[in-house]
């Protein structure tokens, strides 16, 4: 603990906040202190990635190689069988499919609801704010599991069972993504509001124009967070469809590679690494959104 | 504090709410028919099985199931049967909610240790089936509350797997047969075959003390009393089963804190290092993977469980049912009878590996040839299963408590186990 | 655009308009109904999806519920508050709120730390390989769990990964997932490793939202670096350091996959979370003690996040 604290400390002696070109020199971080920074990030990054590292060769070995020599890193012999298995033999496709539509969709129901939502909650006066707002807070308090039965006795009754909207609805607003829209939006000043208004500039026309235009980052964060939700999710699209057609890849995932008491670790881990890489192409993309977000809002 | 309070506010209306609409829905408990009293078929008509089937399976089960649907709906044209597949880990969850929502199958796989938890959900079956063709240890799984709720599909027994190599090193021509030979066997393996742990034998962790149940068994102790009315966990056979399983851990024979990682005891097995280990039949071919292939073959043998009044082991495996709210019981059941002949039996064994439940498919060639499947085969003529009571799951996770304390701390088995009762005791059989 | 940043962004939300004319209280209602009509479809899914649900748990939790009541869900015993008051007596409940506290006292800490050192160091000068770290620290945030704990496995098992590392500074490293004193410090780990990254994602929002300006005119004035942190970067980032600090108490309190997959909550319940009690109860079939037990945790939950809404509250 002291040790990482002493080093934030260090770290953050010669710490700029903004990319170096647009700062003058009071800002500029001197050469040496780069070099930590940089020695202290490359040291950081291989923690981060080592376990990833591993189950990207793990599942280029063989089932046997596996069970033999869980330890060793690079394989013996390389396979790309547990790959091919997912594509010729299962049909990871459709799975993809599934998961995919799921979670565009709850990605951009989070997006536009809660976005609204949030901007009523952070900027707007009306008779039971407090009130919402202290229920949005008290469900995303509530420990998940405890809503489980009684929302598929729910989605049940209602009809839904094994359709795409009892896969979405439940995802389609959540707590956390009314919390982290209002956080952001109340940073932004009331004075931008303001001089809008005095023009004479509706609410929505405010909240389209002035507002969303600010809150790149947040939405690029709430995209992040509710699609990796929606694409990790397991036990409740396990349980709400009910048949293969309308399983996502998590299902799929073990379905496939465990057993009753035996793992097949290679197909496990290939499918692993096939799960995770559409997450990482759409982190790539947004996080350019992230730099041009802050270049485009303010800065210049 | 604004703000606070209100959501404090708002917690204690709708506490107020739900404890009135609670009320007002007239709750309390009426006394009603437990299990299947209600009406079971006497027979399944001779008719062809017509109208739509559906069946939820596991894994490897639902990937064999489609081919033999596809035979039985071509033997009743009129049938259509879809099979649906759950991956193990949370088949039990699904099961859950399926029942809670009224969305359940015709025809399901279930663990034989489950029965009793959703017992309600489940048709008896019809009179007319003989379970007298199955073993013995196996259909009991089936019996809650004195009804039969389901057939049995396919078993699944332990056994010991051991080095033959390494054996012979160590002077051991044969697997051991009594509990004296199976500690000596072990002290052999290190001192004469140099394994660093004589025997791999289960610790810690979930279903730990279900695993390691052979012992107290074959030493005569029970689970509960004959109605499965009362716990009888600190009898003096579990005393002496447990000193004798405590022995293999403190005498330094077996590892208290085995790797439980990928392949792990697989691995030990196979670099020698604990050259004996517990497990069911798929071990057979994890092993020979680990070993390099179907080659490997020759270097192990499997051992039936050392005897000490008797050599019984753990049976368990699926069973099949039908659901109440199922619109075609009579075609589910006539499913159901087709999978449970011996001629479907020895098939499924070879298509998904399953040992067959009905006792005269043993007598196919290609099971009592087999020399690992033929010691598979006189195990599950001694085996029993733990009792179908709701609370197994709750006293079987008190007792991998119990289990680890004695195995890692050195704790004194009879304590120990009076600990445990009174614990059962709380919890009750769930009757 | 928006040259003119106002920095008391930290300002609260509902700061009050002057005047209290007959035009303005007309203006005040017609917000108000718009207000709503921008909530109304969040309001409308919300209720139905979850507030519903939350209610019948809560009901659940003064009954004596079990998985065999789930078909006839009004024929059910009303006990009150016996089931909370069993759970304060049940040992192993008590064991697992302090593995709990253990952990989050520890590693809520712990994870915001590591999260903003990095998140300040990937927003300072450096402007070489910035996306490549950006993926780097999150990537362990997208892997599933299943995939994690086979490969954790890898490093933490005894003769693993960890420990040969260990061993190269010539320290003997314990037995992690076998031992009761070192399981927890295991699952912190790798909780801190799979959590950073998300947290350094808000951060690093929050922290771009902070003008260069600001910050360049305090550093003209002589602010040092260190100076210009404490005094302008953190007290901007109030409301993110509480978005941050909320969502990550809220998953930290309901702490339950890391000894799910790791540990099963062994050794000797050394790892048992308040989590994983409700996952046993629920396994156990009694809907009633795990819905309790629950909201026992929902009240923690609360409390903590109520203690941090009034420690970085926006100042005026």
């Amino acid at each position: 603990m002291t040790v990482t604290l002493d080093r934030t400390r260090n770290r953050d002696e010669d710490v700029a906040d903004a990319p170096a070109e647009t700062v003058g020199r009071a800002l500029r971080t001197p050469m040496r202190w780069q070099l930590v920074i940089y020695l202290l990030l490359v040291i950081g990054v291989l923690v981060a990635l080592m376990p990833f590292v591993i189950m990207l060769f793990s599942s280029l070995k063989t089932q046997g190689e596996i069970l033999r020599d869980p330890r060793s890193l690079i394989p013996q012999e390389f396979t790309g069988e547990n790959y091919s298995r997912w594509f010729s033999d299962i049909g990871i496709g459709q799975f993809f499919t599934n998961s995919i539509v799921v979670a565009v969709a709850t990605v951009a129901g989070n997006i536009v609801f809660c976005s609204m939502v949030g901007y009523a909650l952070a900027k707007m006066e009306f008779r039971g704010k407090k009130i919402l707002f202290g229920l949005v807070m008290v469900t995303l308090m509530t420990p998940g599991t405890v809503t489980f039965v009684p929302l598929f006795v729910l989605v049940s009754k209602l009809g839904l069972v094994n359709t795409y909207p009892a896969l979405i609805l439940p995802f389609l607003v959540t707590p956390t993504g009314v919390f982290l829209m209002r956080q952001f939006m109340s940073g932004i000043p009331e004075a931008l509001l303001e001089a809008a208004r005095i023009d004479g500039a509706g609410e929505w026309r405010i909240f389209f124009r002035v507002v969303l235009p600010l809150c790149g980052p947040p939405i690029a964060t709430l995209s992040i967070l509710t699609f990796l939700g929606s694409w990790n999710n397991f036990l409740w699209p396990l349980v709400a469809a009910q048949s293969e057609d309308k399983y996502t890849l998590p299902i799929a995932l073990t379905l496939y590679s465990k057993g009753q008491d035996a793992t097949n670790y290679g197909l496990l881990l290939a499918g692993s690494v096939l799960v995770i890489a559409p997450i990482v192409v759409l982190f790539l993309a947004l996080q350019r959104f992230f730099v041009q977000s802050v270049v485009s809002s303010g800065i210049k | 504090m604004y703000r606070d309070i209100r959501v404090r506010k708002v917690g204690l209306v709708t506490a107020a709410l739900t404890a009135t609409a609670v009320l007002l829905a007239g709750c309390g408990r009426t006394e009603s028919a437990v299990g299947g009293s209600s009406a079971a078929p006497s027979t399944i008509g001779s008719a062809p099985a017509t109208g739509t089937l559906t069946i939820w399976a596991q894994a490897d089960e639902a990937a064999g199931l489609p081919a033999f649907a596809e035979e039985f709906m071509k033997a009743n044209p009129g049938l259509t049967i879809t099979v649906n597949p759950l991956p193990w880990d949370a088949a039990h969850s699904k099961y859950q909610t399926a029942i809670a929502g009224g969305s359940t199958p015709d025809i399901a796989q279930m663990g034989t240790t489950w029965m009793s938890d959703f017992q309600d959900a489940f048709a008896p079956i019809p009179t007319s089936i003989d379970t007298s063709v199955f073993f013995e240890g196996s259909a009991k799984t089936n019996e809650v509350g004195g009804t039969m709720l389901g057939v049995p599909w396919y078993v699944d027994t332990r056994v010991f797997y051991y080095r033959k190599d390494l054996a012979e090193k160590a002077g051991w021509k044969e697997f051991p047969k009594t509990w004296d030979e199976f500690k000596k066997f072990g002290k052999d393996l290190q001192t004469k075959a140099g394994a660093k742990w004589g025997i791999g034998l289960p610790a810690t962790g979930t279903d730990s003390f279900q695993s390691m149940l052979m012992f107290p068994w074959s030493a005569g102790a029970k689970l509960t009393n004959d109605d499965n009315s009362k716990w009888t966990l600190d009898s003096q056979q579990w005393i002496d089963a447990l000193t004798y399983y405590q022995s293999f851990f403190s005498d330094g024979i077996s590892n208290p804190n085995p790797d439980t990682g990928a392949g792990a005891a697989e691995a030990a097995f196979v670099d020698g290092s604990t050259p004996v280990l517990v497990a069911g039949p798929s071990g057979i071919g994890s092993i020979s993977k680990a070993g390099g292939g179907a080659d490997y073959q020759s270097k192990f043998a499997v051992g039936r469980v050392p005897s000490n009044s008797s050599s019984t082991s753990f049976v368990g495996g699926s069973n099949l049912v039908v659901f109440k709210n199922s619109k075609n019981a009579d075609a589910a059941w006539k499913f159901i009878q087709w999978m449970s002949t011996p001629e479907v039996q020895v098939r499924w064994q070879k298509a998904v590996g399953d040992l067959p439940a009905v006792k005269s498919a043993w007598q196919d060639k290609t099971l009592a040839d087999d020399p690992f499947l033929k010691v598979f085969g006189a195990q599950l003529e001694d085996t029993a299963a733990p009792p179908t009571v709701t609370t197994w799951t709750q006293v079987s996770a008190a007792a991998d408590k119990v289990l680890e304390q004695i195995v890692r701390s050195n704790a004194d088995p009879a304590t120990s186990l009076k600990s445990l009762q009174s614990q059962a005791d709380s919890i009750g059989t769930g009757s | 655009m928006a040259t003119e940043v106002d920095l008391s962004a930290a300002r609260p939300a509902s700061t009050p308009r002057s005047g209290r004319g007959s035009p303005q209280a007309t203006r005040a209602r017609r917000q108000g109904l718009t207000a709503w009509l921008f909530a109304l479809p969040f309001v409308v899914i919300f209720s139905v999806f979850m507030l519903v649900p939350i209610i019948s748990s809560l009901g659940m939790s003064f009954t004596d519920f079990t998985s065999r009541d789930i078909q006839t869900p009004f024929a059910v015993g009303f006990v009150g508050f016996d089931q909370y008051a069993d759970l304060f007596s049940n040992n192993q409940f008590l064991k697992s709120l302090s593995v709990t506290g253990y952990f989050v006292v520890v590693g809520i800490p712990l994870t915001m730390v590591v999260a903003m050192t990095l998140a300040v160091a990937l927003d300072s000068g450096i402007d070489r390989f910035r996306s490549f770290f950006r993926v780097g620290f999150y990537l362990p945030v997208v892997t599933g769990i299943v995939a994690i704990a086979v490969v954790w496995r890898f490093i933490l098992q005894d003769n693993g990964i960890l420990n040969a590392v260990l061993g190269w500074f010539g320290i003997d490293g314990p037995n992690w997932l076998n031992s009761t004193t070192w399981a927890m410090p295991a699952m912190i780990l790798m909780a801190v490793w799979r959590n950073t990254g998300t947290l350094m994602i808000i951060f690093l929002a929050g922290l771009q939202a902070i003008p260069t300006e600001v910050k360049e005119a305090a550093a003209i004035d002589g602010a040092g670096a260190w100076k210009r942190f404490t005094r302008i970067t953190l007290p901007l980032m109030r409301p993110t350091l509480l978005l941050g600090a909320v969502l990550l108490s809220v998953g930290y309190l309901q702490f339950f996959e890391e000894p799910f997959v790791m540990t099963n909550g062994g050794p000797l319940d050394s790892t048992l979370s308040v989590s994983y009690f409700v996952y046993n109860q629920f396994g156990f079939g009694k809907y009633g003690t795990a819905s309790a037990a629950s909201y026992v945790l929902f009240v923690i939950i609360a409390l903590l996040s109520l203690v941090q809404f009034r420690a970085l509250r926006s100042k005026d």
